[in-house]
């Protein structure tokens, strides 16, 4: 029915997820232990941190990190992967500070950027910015090489300017690739967005996930990670997918006339 | 109103040898000549798309509007017809009136994938006009398609090249009928690097005849 690269049948989810459950249920109530806290416990503390309005707080924050980041990283590294792409002056001189930065422990980025600028919010977004700049600019970059010259050649005999050829010819072709950059992007920018609010901010999930952290509170630490999960995923199926499928629709068109 | 002035030498690995000719309005010229020999490429260089091309190669294109029908569509597929027109300057009226004129009246909201060969390079020569042209060019609009549609497009591109006596028209083609039908002028090119070996004005209708006898006498000479 499906192929086996492609994605398994729905039912698969229904099934490994709630068997999963159910062996760390059990594992837990065998241990006892409060450094193991059973799934009941964890939803339990889940929907009090939701009661008390901590939980939307710290989630909230910590999107609007996200959010911000995301839309800067994916700004830039657009334009410097489209550059990148079309021009050999802008690969020599990117090419190489892509090379350092990829390379970077993002945790030294976050350091970095907390020593020079404090720790303020600022800071914790561009430390996010910079980490995630050259990935979106590296697969971009492969994107921009591939655009079709006679698409080119045809915007440049039509006398597009600027702006309609970025819109009308290369954002289209561009678009697997920009979505790529995405999931790889956010999935990327919400462990570093935890990192850089554990180190130094006072608000967000990081900045709870250390609070538990410190007393040892696992069933709080499993309660805010769900809740990530839970966001993680309706962004991917209530805005990826559909903007994926409404963007997609020009590739299978049905025929007019066979 | 354009002036070609391409000497081959003037680049590296020359397609193209020494062109000189001068494009009037109202030229009708069909270019011939054999496979890979750089039609394309001449008519590329005209347009403007060939960047190895020194300035002043081709004197007086920034003043004239260029419509290029290209061997295929290059429509933006994720756009509707309608859409690709008014990306060139079309208004929704005059897009609806260009449509129904290549024969494609309704088919505006289409996406060019979902027409058929025939059909897309109809949709294509309407862009082409859409951008009211001094100049049209042609590379080989009537390739690859059924002899019925073939017939119907040149009718439909005679009638354009009547009703506007002013555009000027090189096309490229293999075929001496296209040249028959649509030329008043007829360029050879042949050679390595190509040169125009030929360039007559098709005063009598005989003038097809008298380069395709021409072209036997080379061949001739050549074996």
């Amino acid at each position: 029915m499906s192929s086996p690269a492609g994605r398994p049948p729905v039912w698969s989810y229904w099934l490994v997820l709630p068997l999963f459950m159910v062996f760390w249920g059990l594992f837990a109530w065998h241990l006892e232990s409060p450094l193991l806290p059973g799934p009941l416990q964890v939803l339990a503390t889940l929907m009090e941190e939701a009661r008390g309005g901590q939980l939307w707080f710290h989630l909230g924050t910590t999107l609007a990190r996200v959010a911000v980041a995301f839309t800067l990283a994916m700004l830039l590294g657009t334009l410097i992967g489209i550059a990148m792409g079309r021009s050999r002056t802008a690969n020599a001189l990117f090419d190489p500070m892509l090379v350092l930065l990829l390379n970077l422990p993002a945790l030294v980025t976050i350091i970095l950027m907390y020593v020079w600028f404090g720790l303020v919010e600022a800071a914790a977004v561009m430390a996010v910015v910079i980490n995630k700049i050259p990935n979106v600019a590296v697969t971009v970059r492969e994107g921009a090489r591939s655009l079709d010259y006679r698409l080119e050649q045809m915007a440049t005999v039509y006398g597009f300017t600027r702006w309609q050829r970025l819109r009308e010819v290369w954002v289209p072709q561009l678009f697997p690739y920009l979505m790529a950059a995405t999931r790889g992007g956010l999935s990327l920018i919400w462990k570093i967005v935890l990192v850089v609010e554990l180190l130094g901010r006072s608000s967000g999930v990081g900045f709870q996930l250390h609070l538990a952290f410190q007393v040892f509170d696992v069933a709080t630490i499993l309660a805010y990670s769900l809740a990530f999960i839970a966001v993680v995923q309706l962004i991917e199926l209530g805005l990826l997918q559909p903007v994926e499928r409404r963007a997609n629709r020009w590739r299978q068109p049905e025929q007019a006339h066979a | 109103m354009l002036e070609l002035r391409i000497r081959g030498r003037d680049y590296a690995q020359p397609v193209l040898g020494e062109v000189f000719a001068t494009i009037k309005r109202g030229d009708r010229i069909c270019l011939l000549g054999p496979s890979g020999i750089g039609k394309t490429t001449l008519i590329n260089a005209i347009a403007g798309l060939d960047h190895s091309m020194p300035a002043g190669a081709v004197v007086g294109r920034e003043t004239l509007r260029v419509g290029y029908l290209f061997q295929e569509h290059r429509l933006l597929p994720w756009r509707s017809l309608k859409a690709n027109l008014r990306l060139v300057g079309a208004s929704d009226e005059e897009a609806e009136h260009l449509l129904q004129q290549v024969g494609l009246a309704g088919y505006g909201h289409y996406l060019p994938d979902q027409l058929s060969l025939g059909m897309a390079r109809r949709a294509a020569l309407a862009r082409c006009l859409a951008v009211k042209p001094d100049l049209l060019l042609l590379d080989e609009p009537f390739a690859s398609l059924d002899p019925v549609m073939a017939g119907d497009l040149k009718q439909l591109i005679a009638g354009i090249l009547d009703a506007n006596p002013d555009m000027a028209m090189i096309c490229v083609t293999h075929d001496s009928g296209d040249a028959e039908l649509l030329a008043n002028r007829l360029w050879y090119l042949d050679g390595k690097p190509a040169r125009l070996q030929w360039d007559d004005r098709v005063v009598e209708s005989g003038a097809v005849r008298k380069l395709l006898e021409h072209l036997r006498r080379l061949d001739r000479v050549g074996s």
